[in-house]
């Protein structure tokens, strides 16, 4: 096990450290977490509109009329609905920002360039008719949310990278001497801006041309979906949640980094389940894993599903400093933070604590997609709850308000609980006897000074 | 003095801001202590006299130590154990004494 450590601090950590600090993976990472607070906001739309209580249907189209929903829904229509298009903005932002060239300008090139690559057209399918006809003219909504994320992302990073190399390289359009710094700094973006736009328009002029027929075709086909297979896959959630670990077992914000490089995929799972939801919400939902299958199903308490390991600190050891950590863990804990366990119990380099730490979420992660799969338990429904949120409740709105949702969770708490017991035990007694002998030499000490 | 700390979310550095404070008090030392998010450290890095990293965080060191040292303002880890244990005191000693 000393080994392992030793693999982990001189193989995996540094690796992990590099891919963290990719410049272009922190952009996607933070570009992303712009668009987090709008979609909790959707969600709450989401959740007042698929309450589930009897009657409740009902009720509402008796108060507020027939098209109740459809009006309740608006918020989710430009939150959800435009996840791409915000991502497109943030991702340019921040990667611009980091590159020390105007942000802003990168922003708003990267969303003409997203726009670009887009066929103002879409499908309808009007009243009475028996086939959709295309009509033109019209954003296509469907591509503004998750389907056009990966779009977003790539040409969000393809467009700043032109952007800051023309401006680091200083092409820019000088001005004469005399013309006021506020006019020549708006034609510093001019040509970076202009070349952007002509290689996207280039490469939608070229696959028009192709099979692929868009942009967002060839992105989808060759990069999305084999992408959501592994990502949403079972073997794909347990190597994820494998690696979230390790990281952790040396001290590192594991679900940070995993998740930096797998969020984008957790989040398009996560609003097509969405999308199906707001279709029929007792309906058959897509996916299983989704960003909050792991934020609420397996991370109950923090990364290693560690609320157990508190409540047994609180309720069943014997020594002093584990009564203290757990009485400092519990707050907290509740609200899936557990850093106070991690590094104070310490789990951190631990070699007995990181087999539990490892192995309860695995094992949550196998019992809980089955559950899901099997249609034992309801599938996440795609409204994004905050990590923070406590379970039970968390469980119970994250699947649009069914009740196995928040049984699997408690059912996942006792299996965690259940891992950890011995390894717990083990601990506990060695701190024990740690603080016996401790105070036994300072007993001798004193009557020594006697 | 001010000190800035940071984590992933800055969520967990928040509980110990809490602690720092109230050792800064029993001091008798005024301190402006806060917590952020790793990606709004720039935004915040201009008003601290000290950045302190998350243990969890430390692969960002090198990036903060550019960012602080461009800057003049000492950059360095937090110590796991006093992190866990979250001892406002120790690591607001640990604060003070990269400041001197």
């Amino acid at each position: 096990m000393g080994g392992f450590i030793t693999f982990l601090e001189n193989r995996v950590m540094p690796v992990a450290g590099r891919i963290a600090e990719q410049k272009h993976l922190q952009a996607i990472r933070d570009g992303i977490i712009l668009t987090l607070p709008l979609l909790i906001i959707g969600s709450l739309f989401l959740i007042i509109g698929f309450l589930p209580i009897p009657g409740y249907n009902e009720f509402m189209s008796s108060t507020f009329g027939e098209n109740w929903l459809t009006k309740l829904l608006y918020p989710v229509n430009a939150t959800f609905d435009i996840m791409a298009l915000i991502v497109s903005f943030g991702v340019a932002y921040r990667l611009a920002e980091k590159y020390k060239v105007d942000p802003l300008s990168a922003g708003a090139i990267s969303v003409a360039a997203f726009l670009l690559a887009t066929p103002y057209k879409t499908m309808f399918m009007p009243e009475g008719a028996s086939a959709a006809v295309e009509v033109g003219g019209v954003i296509p909504v469907a591509l503004m949310g998750s389907q056009g994320l990966f779009v977003a992302m790539l040409l969000a990073i393809i467009s700043t990278e032109i952007y800051r190399k023309i401006i680091q390289k200083n092409i820019v359009i000088t001005m004469p001497p005399g013309v006021p710094p506020a006019v020549s700094r708006s034609f510093v973006a001019l040509i970076p801006a202009f070349v952007v736009l002509l290689v996207v328009w280039l490469l939608r002029i070229l696959l028009e041309n192709t099979s692929f027929e868009s942009i967002h075709n060839i992105v989808s086909d060759l990069l999305a979906v084999p992408l959501n297979a592994l990502g949403g896959s079972l073997i794909g959630a347990i190597i994820a949640v494998l690696l979230v670990h390790m990281l952790w077992a040396v001290g590192l914000h594991g679900a940070a980094i995993v998740g930096g490089v797998l969020g984008p995929i957790w989040l398009s799972l996560m609003d097509q389940n969405r999308a199906a939801f707001q279709a029929n919400p007792n309906g058959e939902l897509p996916n299983v894993i989704t960003q909050q299958f792991f934020d609420l199903w397996i991370y109950a308490g923090g990364s290693g599903a560690t609320l157990a390991l508190v409540v047994l600190m609180l309720m069943r050891a014997k020594s002093q400093q584990m009564k203290n950590i757990g009485r400092l863990s519990i707050a907290p804990g509740l609200f899936n933070i557990n850093e106070p366990v991690t590094f104070g119990m310490p789990i951190v380099m631990n070699p007995l604590l990181i087999i539990p730490f490892i192995l309860a979420p695995v094992v949550l992660v196998i019992i809980s997609y089955f559950a899901m799969a099997t249609g034992l338990v309801a599938k996440p429904s795609g409204v994004a709850v905050p990590w923070t949120t406590p379970l039970i409740i968390s469980g119970y709105l994250a699947t649009g308000g069914k009740i196995s949702g928040m049984v699997l969770q408690a059912f996942n708490f006792i299996v965690s609980l259940i891992i950890y017991y011995p390894f717990f035990r083990m601990w506990d007694k060695k701190k024990l006897a740690e603080e016996q002998t401790d105070s036994a030499t300072q007993n001798s000490d004193h009557s020594l000074t006697m | 003095m001010n000190i800035l700390l940071c984590c992933a979310a800055g969520m967990s550095t928040s509980l110990l801001v809490q602690r720092m404070e109230q050792a800064a008090r029993e001091k008798g030392i005024t301190a402006k202590i806060w917590a952020v998010s790793a990606d709004e450290v720039k935004k915040h890095i201009g008003q601290a006299d000290v950045l302190l990293l998350g243990p969890q965080v430390r692969y960002k060191l090198a990036e903060m130590k550019k960012e602080g040292d461009a800057r003049g303002i000492p950059v360095d880890v937090i110590q796991a154990m006093d992190y866990g244990t979250l001892n406002g005191k120790n690591v607001l000693e640990f604060a003070m004494g990269l400041k001197k």
